[in-house]
């Protein structure tokens, strides 16, 4: 089944009391004095299922529905959020979202929007098998075939297997005073694997997942070998890997890892919120080189099927491709309304909110490095010592100082200009701008499979990272031999 | 708000919906409550937020399998709703026979003072703001040219916790708190902190010098250098000892160890740690930020000493993982798996934290960042997020882009002393400690 994307449709029978409701709000909120206003309806469900040790013995489900007003009053803003709401729950939060715009104005940071033109969109989910059709009991013959071929790989190992699966549908509307309609709704599926294994006293574990905005379908594009399978062949060699060294070295990071970097490193220092708030480190460097010539930096929100793609953010604003770096260059930052006024430029659609009781902030999409032209043979060879880092699984940055720091599921020791002997799971660290300039040499190929949620502000989103490998010349590694 | 007979009865009609759709066990949290929030950014109010708004969760059992179903709604038509759904997938979850009960009612429950203030139900925005605008004074005092990030919050709630065995408890709660980071620039340098203060009733709390205290520290991190790769003693100053704390305790979780995937597996009763670390984890400090008179599952909260001179006493169990194990439950049941500990408290030693400096000759201090192990391997290979380089006894300049490597087991034999004095916040005592001999990798 295909749905399809829907432009200025009439509102449904259904509908309409909503939409009259939250133009009823902006409006509200126009005659008590304010230059902008939101509203948002937040809608979600999901299903769970977890698989450990045999057993899909813990399923779940759950919904949440609830709405968020912000308003902005002689440039302060005011934000209130109310769950499970009827007209009058949704007029008394209009009051209080006033009521809060008008006490930050005791001492506000200017508030501003960038005038955009009013769209009306409704966006469907773009889906092959609405998961909510699925049984659960399809889902979890799923995940049991998925469990069996790694298990089949661990054998005797394994102390622990853990196979998860995940759908959800969001459904956002976004209704403002510059007469913005846009609803829009969401699926994502996504599954994850853990496998611990046991050789004597040592334990090991390797993780895995995929993810995409689709529906069941992606169990049915998904073999154990690109998950599960992965997972398990990585713990059962994790079991014979040496402890990492510490110092350092020369690296290359895998895709993986290149995504971690560029989210971590990079991604965040260019969101424009932490340019204006002096948050981060690459602040003032607009139009000058921060990294070397052959990195090119892109934040696009566009491309189909990843997991941090969308058609329009929560400030109703249509997402886009973002050059960030080009050429080693600094060419541009990830903008809400608010950050788009304040520089001057225009919205490219980057505010993002993770449910009706947070306000939209700034995140980032899909962020990667673009492919180079080397082969990650001419990488490896002109390295004498060092390491190579694959399964990138997470990392955090403070960007006002430019430090970052990014973890592997296990690496490679290059010796000689040749990949030797398997390393166990190791942090390495860097600095912003020094890493940035120390790359190298960058592959020619590309990946981007790291679906994940991005934590910010208190807040969590969808996003995805990846890029080519690339080499850095020098980077602390956090070992311990 | 709604109170807390309401939020009771809506429990109550989620649980026996799910009993009579077929689960053998239930037991449902609700929670309602209200939080005004003020957010800061540039030495200015970001924002200022109010939110209201509750939830429900069900928990069916089934033949041990489970099915779980939550909402925002609290009606008492969507309360029976939810409990039908999660019985349903309770039947369709596959058996566990390790399943033994939920927890059956107590004769009685511990009483736990402080944990509710209503007075931080009633704060207007106005107080918040207050507090906001005296720290960023108060940074501004300390250096004009600082920049100034955080926020100030309120929060009030009730909740009403039900099972099928008889269960049936209701509480409130309330927390205040404030942060604040502070950045300032000199050229291309850059240094920054943050500091905070929390409480559950007001007279705990005192954010006057957050600001303040947050740029001095800010303008020590100018000048930050790289240090080389050596082994060398680590000093974990109290806003990075509790890692090594909490490494200890979320790593005693039964469930981790019955799942084997826990380095603790298997060390209950060993000698894992020097002789100068004990833990209790007690949840019954009145006014506590983590203190409850029962745990999640609504089992009767109790002092639970955890590690003593660096025995391995006790994990963590919950109803499921006690049953497993045939042991008593220690009231560290959640609803979601894991256990969760509460307010962890270490023994204090003899020396003040500054003779723990200056006795080091050479070494590494962490004023914040940690140990933070691999919870399967106990691993560590951790950033120091702000760190200090010791030099005969003094902490002589900042360090940047260092990390620390090693096997937690080996740093817990390896830490030679725990400090005599502490930062306290309610319920969490904070010393400082030293590790001897850990593995530094730096950028120089």
């Amino acid at each position: 089944m295909q749905w399809i994307l829907l432009s200025h449709p009439a509102p449904t029978e259904k509908e309409q009391p909503m939409k009259d409701l939250l133009q009823s709000i902006c409006d509200k909120a126009k005659q008590r004095g304010a230059s902008f206003a939101d509203a948002r309806v937040f809608e979600s469900e999901n299903t769970g299922i977890t698989r450990q040790d045999g057993r899909a013995d813990k399923l779940n489900s759950g919904s949440s529905r609830g709405l968020g007003i912000r308003v902005l009053k002689n440039a302060a803003w005011g934000f209130a959020s109310v769950s499970d709401f009827d007209s009058d729950s949704a007029i008394a939060a209009l009051d209080s979202a006033i009521s809060m715009a008008e006490a930050s104005a005791t001492r506000s940071e200017e508030g501003c929007v960038a005038e955009m033109p009013g769209i009306q969109r409704e966006v469907k989910a773009i889906v092959e098998i609405d998961p909510r059709t699925v049984s659960v009991e399809r889902k979890m013959a799923a995940l049991e075939g998925y469990e069996q071929a790694a298990l089949k790989v661990i054998g005797e190992k394994l102390a622990n297997s853990i196979v998860s699966y995940t759908d959800r549908a969001d459904r956002e509307t976004i209704c403002n005073t510059q007469g913005t309609y846009v609803r829009k709704e969401s699926i994502r599926t996504i599954m994850h694997c853990m496998f611990v294994t046991r050789e004597g006293n040592l334990l090991q574990k390797a993780r895995s997942r995929v993810g995409e905005p689709v529906g069941f379908e992606l169990i049915e594009k998904t073999k154990p070998e690109n998950f599960t399978v992965k997972a398990a062949n990585l713990a059962v060699s994790l079991l014979s890997a040496a402890p990492p060294p510490a110092g350092k070295f020369p690296v290359i990071f895998h895709p993986s890892i290149t995504g971690l970097l560029t989210h971590e490193a990079i991604g965040h220092n260019a969101e424009a919120d932490h340019i204006l708030s002096g948050g981060s480190i690459i602040e003032g460097k607009l139009g000058e080189k921060i990294a070397s010539d052959l990195v090119t930096i892109i934040d696009d929100s566009t491309i189909p099927g990843k997991w941090g793609s969308f058609d329009y953010d929560s400030e109703g604003t249509p997402g886009s491709r973002r050059v960030i770096v080009e050429k080693g260059v600094l060419k541009g930052y990830m903008h809400s309304l608010q950050t788009a006024a304040k520089m001057g430029v225009a919205p490219n659609g980057s505010a993002r909110a993770q449910s009706y009781a947070s306000r939209p902030i700034i995140r980032m999409s899909n962020t990667f490095i673009e492919r180079g032209a080397s082969s990650f043979d001419d990488l490896v060879k002109g390295i004498d010592l060092g390491i190579y880092l694959r399964g990138g699984e997470y990392g955090y940055v403070f960007s006002e100082r430019g430090q970052y720091t990014c973890h592997a599921g296990e690496a490679v020791m290059i010796r000689n200009g040749e990949l030797a002997e398997q390393l166990r799971d190791v942090s390495v660290a860097g600095m912003t701008l020094e890493t940035l300039n120390n790359i190298d040499m960058i592959s020619d190929d590309f990946e981007m499979n790291m679906p994940g949620m991005c934590g910010k502000d208190g807040q969590w989103m969808y996003v995805d990272n990846g890029g080519p490998h690339i080499r850095v010349k020098e980077l602390v590694v956090g070992g311990q031999a | 708000m709604i109170d807390n007979e309401t939020l009771r009865k809506i429990a109550q009609a989620a649980c026996d919906s799910a009993i009579s759709n077929g689960a053998e066990f239930a037991d449902v949290s609700v929670g309602y409550g209200k939080s005004l929030n003020v957010d800061l950014e540039s030495n200015a109010i970001k924002s200022c937020d109010s939110r209201t708004g509750g939830g429900i969760s069900v928990r069916a059992i089934y033949k041990g399998g489970t099915g779980w179903s939550s909402a925002d709604s609290l009606t008492l038509e969507d309360a029976a709703e939810a409990g039908k759904n999660a019985a349903s997938l309770a039947k369709l979850a596959e058996p566990d026979p390790d399943f033994i009960s939920l927890p059956k009612p107590a004769e009685v429950y511990p009483k736990v003072e402080g944990l509710a203030d209503p007075r931080i139900g009633d704060l207007d925005i106005k107080d918040l703001i207050r507090y906001s605008l005296e720290n960023i004074d108060g940074a501004l005092a300390v250096c004009s040219d600082a920049i100034v990030q955080g926020g100030f919050g309120a929060h009030y709630g009730s909740g009403a916790l039900v099972n099928s065995l008889g269960v049936s408890l209701v509480s409130n709660g309330s927390h205040i708190s404030g942060h604040i980071m502070t950045i300032v620039k000199r050229g291309g340098d850059v240094g920054s902190f943050y500091d905070f203060d929390i409480a559950r009733v007001l007279e705990d709390f005192d954010p006057t010098e957050v600001g303040a205290m947050a740029t001095k520290e800010a303008m020590k991190f100018l000048g930050a250098r790289k240090i080389e790769t050596r082994r060398m003693p680590v000093v974990l100053g109290p806003l990075a000892s509790g890692s090594v704390f909490d490494g200890i305790v979320g790593n005693a979780d039964a469930e981790g160890v019955q799942r084997k995937r826990s380095f603790m597996m298997g060390k209950l009763g060993e000698k894992i740690a020097s002789d100068v670390i004990t833990i209790t984890d007690n949840p019954l400090i009145n006014r506590g930020m983590s203190s409850r008179a029962w745990d999640y599952e609504g089992y009767p909260s109790k002092p639970l000493m955890i590690m003593e001179k660096g025995i391995l006493k006790s994990y963590l169990y919950g109803s499921y993982t006690a049953g497993k194990a045939g042991v008593e439950n220690t009231g560290h049941g959640t609803r979601g798996g894991g256990a969760a500990s509460s307010n962890v408290i270490p023994q204090l030693g003899q020396m003040t934290s500054e003779e723990i400096i200056r006795s080091t000759r050479e070494g590494l201090y962490i004023n914040m960042g940690g140990l933070n192990p691999n919870n399967t391997t106990g691993d560590v290979s951790s950033s120091v997020d702000f760190g200090y380089k010791i030099e005969d006894g003094e902490l002589v300049y900042p360090v940047m882009n260092a990390m620390v490597g090693g096997h937690f087991l080996d740093m817990l034999k390896n830490i030679d002393v725990v400090s005599s004095d502490y930062r306290e916040e309610p319920g969490m005592i904070m010393p400082t400690l030293r590790v001897q001999d850990v593995l530094v990798a730096g950028g120089k």
